[in-house]
């Protein structure tokens, strides 16, 4: 069916709205963050900044070790997305392809953690996490993330699609199991491994609470943790927030846009087969 | 500092854990104080603070490392929305610090675990602070760290209103209402006054009671439905009846409805002269003043909320810790640290400091927390404020009346219990 020039006019009048709902917030925060505070909490707001300012981000990295704070955020979400794609995807091998008893039920007790809020989760953990005296170190901080079910459902749908005849063949010339994993496995899986990288990064990037209560000086603080400082009720610093904000969404945004293509693949696969 | 109102699901599940898992049975006796030793310290003393005086700490602590040569103080200074998670965590994995800051209504909860130090009294003067603020550390008779800084509520109203309207900022709950009604009327307040009725309304309901004589807790149980609790809850209830406070405030619609005019007054701390100041643009400093709260039938007692030092029993440097905390009770410390982040002095010496005496709107809190109180340090104090808030929101849509707001809030309290 052939559309005409008038259908096509309100399909693109349409995106450019939706378009604009999605991004006005971020637009708008972005503008902000070059604002002075006080135009910031101006009613009615002003989109545009009456004054340029970099002043935002001047007080910020002296009010804030941003410096050290994105540094940590980065080695704990790199070490944390390391972690999902290696153990998430084992594991997801072992419950798609290998035959042992109890297999189902091992794999709903792993589904069943994700119904698990990781609230409830954390006092026991960080009991945990203290008798180990791991607690003010980075691997309190990550250990805990380095896999959860989330990741091993993804790719363990994700690899059951895969053929059985790969592996048949691969075991005839004999292949271990792990050969098979590292060699033949792994290497198909790139499309889930870059949907799951990226939900683990925003998981990981994001998080807040967990990395503020193990990290016990300043210079272990996340991004989240080290701009929540300057979060309080009545004297919000919205002109650091807004810039904060910004430097907290630029590498998921940069991220994203990276991995866009393998990422609306990965969703596709493993959602509707 | 709005410290009451914040607590979260985890913090109070963290809690519960805690109680459970601990298996420590809470003795009735109350727990005796240890002197500490008050000679020369050293070593390292760790301290967590919270927000703004988190970040200000690190440095306002050189005086006391200069003072005493081989102690270091290192601050970690954490966000609000997660101190008391923190705290409690700690707690729970024996990873405490040496001293921290805790809000005012968090006391109860956390002595009952069993890991706060009760204040040497050989080192530590209650009579030098505000009766008000030490209660927020008194747990059933033994005091758990001691006050550092506080807040009070007080009068807010706008100064050119009242002129335009020919009227004096009100001294009883009468004249608050005639006040109002003349802003209405003649100022250009066309919504009148703004009253809480959402998040921390409480805090403006309970000082109500107080003024009306009336005690919220009585021998270890919460009394909410006695008469001078009911006379509170009416005149709370009255100024949203009467069309003089608005129940339709958006969101966010505060403070920038007083800066506006829309509302020619509010009850606030100490911190709302900042944000005005800060909000309201150049010259509406002069737009603004505070008074004491109106008084009602017995008194004009107000809210006094802030914050208080602890020191953990598993502090590794228990002498430094304490003189530490001792030291930033000195009131010439006190008036410093006001200078540093605004944090009203707890210790009442510290007001006749130059800092102090200058400005005459902070004399209006000087004066009102000679008669202020806090909440009681139970632990089940949070469950009930937002009880109270849900009550407090319909009685001022008018959904309920004072009477059935008593009897709910009471029937709430009676099955919540204090906690101890």
């Amino acid at each position: 069916m052939k559309r005409t020039r008038g259908q096509h006019v309100i399909t693109y009048v349409g995106l450019a709205a939706g378009l604009l709902l999605v991004i006005g917030p971020f637009l708008w925060a972005g503008l902000s963050s070059f604002k002075p505070e006080s135009e910031i909490r101006r009613d009615p707001p002003t989109l545009l900044p009456e004054t340029w300012t970099l002043g935002n981000y001047a007080e910020l990295l002296e009010r804030v070790h941003i410096g050290q704070a994105f540094m940590n955020s980065m080695i704990v979400a790199l070490a944390i997305v390391a972690g999902n794609l290696l153990f998430g995807s084992m594991v997801g091998y072992g419950f798609a392809k290998l035959q042992f008893r109890g297999k189902n039920v091992v794999f709903a007790l792993v589904l069943a953690q994700m119904a698990v809020p990781a609230i409830v989760l954390m006092m026991p953990q960080f009991v945990l996490i203290a008798k180990l005296g791991m607690v003010n170190t980075f691997l309190g901080i990550i250990l805990p993330g380095l896999i959860n079910p989330l990741g091993v459902f993804l790719m363990r749908q994700f690899i059951a699609d895969l053929p059985d005849e790969l592996i048949h063949a691969a075991r005839v010339d004999g292949a271990g199991e792990f050969r098979i994993f590292f060699r033949i496995i792994l290497p198909l899986c790139r499309p889930a491994m870059a949907t799951l990288g990226l939900i683990t990064f925003l998981g990981a990037w994001n998080n807040f609470l967990w990395p503020a209560v193990v990290a016990q000086s300043e210079d272990l603080y996340t991004l989240p943790v080290a701009l929540n400082i300057l979060n309080f009720a009545e004297g919000t610093h919205y002109n650091l927030l807004v810039a904060g904000s910004v430097i907290v969404i630029a590498p998921i945004l940069i991220l994203f846009v990276f991995l866009q293509r393998f990422f609306i693949q990965g969703i596709a696969t493993s959602g509707i087969k | 500092m709005n410290t009451t109102t914040r607590r979260s699901a985890a913090g109070l599940l963290a809690l519960a854990i805690l109680a459970a898992g601990c298996g420590r049975e809470a003795s009735k006796a109350p727990e005796q104080a240890k002197d500490v030793a008050t000679g020369k310290v050293a070593g390292e003393v760790t301290v967590w603070a919270i927000g703004e005086e988190g970040k200000a700490l690190g440095a306002f602590a050189k005086d006391f490392e200069s003072a005493n040569p081989g102690v270091k103080v290192n601050v970690t200074p954490m966000g609000w929305d997660v101190a008391h998670d923190k705290i409690t965590s700690a707690i729970a994995g024996s990873a405490t610090p040496d001293v921290s800051m805790i809000g005012s209504t968090w006391a109860g909860e956390l002595s009952k675990t069993g890991a706060l130090e009760p204040t040497p009294g050989n080192l530590i003067d209650k009579a030098a602070f505000f009766p008000g603020a030490w209660q927020t550390v008194d747990v059933n008779g033994t005091a758990y760290g001691v006050p550092w800084y506080v807040e009070t509520r007080v009068f807010y109203y706008r100064k050119d209103q009242a002129e335009k309207a020919g009227v004096e900022p009100p001294k009883t709950w009468a004249e608050w209402k005639t006040f109002v009604k003349a802003l209405q009327d003649r100022g250009g307040a066309k919504k009148g006054f703004n009253q809480g009725y959402t998040e921390g309304s409480w805090q403006e309901m309970v000082p109500l009671i107080w003024q009306a004589g009336g005690e919220i807790v009585k021998d270890g149980t919460y009394t909410f439905d006695t008469p001078e609790a009911i006379t509170g809850l009416k005149q709370y209830a009255s100024l949203f009846q009467e069309k003089l406070a608005p129940n339709d405030t958006p969101k966010g619609g505060f403070p920038q409805n007083f800066i506006k005019g829309e509302v020619g007054g509010f009850i606030s701390g100490p911190w709302m002269a900042g944000v005005l100041n800060n909000d309201g643009g150049a010259g509406f400093k002069d737009k603004f003043d505070v008074v004491p709260y109106p008084k009602g039938p017995v008194s004009g007692t107000s809210f006094v909320g802030g914050s208080d030092l602890v020191v953990f029993k598993k502090a590794q440097n228990r002498d430094a810790a304490w003189k530490f905390v001792q030291w930033l009770s000195e009131p010439k410390v006190q008036a410093k640290w006001y200078t540093t982040v605004k944090a009203l002095p707890a210790v009442q010496s510290a007001w006749q400091e130059p800092e102090l005496t200058a400005d005459p709107q902070l004399k209006v809190f000087g004066e009102q927390l000679k008669d202020a109180k806090t909440p009681p340090p139970y632990p089940t104090w949070e469950q009930l404020a937002k009880v109270m808030e849900g009550e407090l929101e319909k009685l001022a849509l008018g959904k309920s009346t004072p009477e059935q707001a008593a009897k709910a809030i009471q029937a709430q309290a009676d099955a919540i219990g204090t906690g101890l």
